[in-house]
């Protein structure tokens, strides 16, 4: 199962990452835990700057920006 | 803010005690936002968030280091990075140059675009959020 993280403070970029991740996951029908970090020294530990930030099992894929619902999908196929 | 424990965090008061002592004071606020209003300190540079991670190494590790920004937000996380970066010196101003203009504490430029909306989040167009 995938796991998946979005990391920010609660700003709507960050609610929009989390929504297409969610998204993301229903149109592939897939399994994936999802999960929305915003306590900021959860976030520090991972040694962010810039958010939101998407990571796909342990991995950043996608920082400072919303990731989009088909590139989210693509990372969730390989 | 205050949940954290991985940096600490000083008021712009006692920040004024740190800058008379030599700190270095880095602000991580864009280019933009810093030629609009600017922290009038002897000892301060300027790394905007946004090549933070590229610039970082500009800070010397042997110093006493202050992060600033607007509010206080983009700084902790700089500070954050800094000290998981090996870096021991390092404080965050907490409520950033915002509570240092309501304070009168020395600015260079226009201090009406932050007393103005301080109620904003740090997050413009800033890389942040």
């Amino acid at each position: 199962m995938k796991t998946i993280k979005v990391l920010g403070p609660g700003c709507p970029k960050c609610k929009t990452t989390f929504h297409n991740a969610e998204e993301a996951v229903k149109q592939l029908g897939i399994e994936a835990k999802l999960t929305k970090i915003e306590d900021i020294e959860e976030m520090m530990k991972y040694n962010i700057l810039t958010t939101p930030v998407l990571m796909i099992d342990d991995v950043i894929k996608v920082k400072g920006r919303v990731a989009q619902i088909d590139e989210i999908k693509e990372f969730l196929k390989n | 803010m205050e949940n954290q424990t991985l940096v600490k965090e000083i008021c712009p008061t006692k920040t004024q005690g740190w800058v008379e002592n030599g700190a270095l004071l880095v602000d991580v606020r864009e280019k933009d936002e810093v030629a609009q209003l600017a922290f009038d300190v002897p000892n301060s540079i300027n790394i905007p968030l946004s090549v933070f991670e590229d610039r970082f190494t500009e800070i010397p590790k042997d110093k006493d280091v202050v992060m600033v920004c607007k509010n206080g937000e983009r700084s902790l996380r700089a500070a954050g990075f800094l000290v998981n970066h090996g870096y021991e010196n390092v404080v965050n101003m907490k409520h950033g140059i915002v509570r240092w203009a309501q304070k009168g504490f020395p600015t260079k430029g226009d201090t009406a675009s932050v007393l103005e909306n301080n109620n904003s989040s740090c997050c413009s167009n800033s890389g942040c959020c």
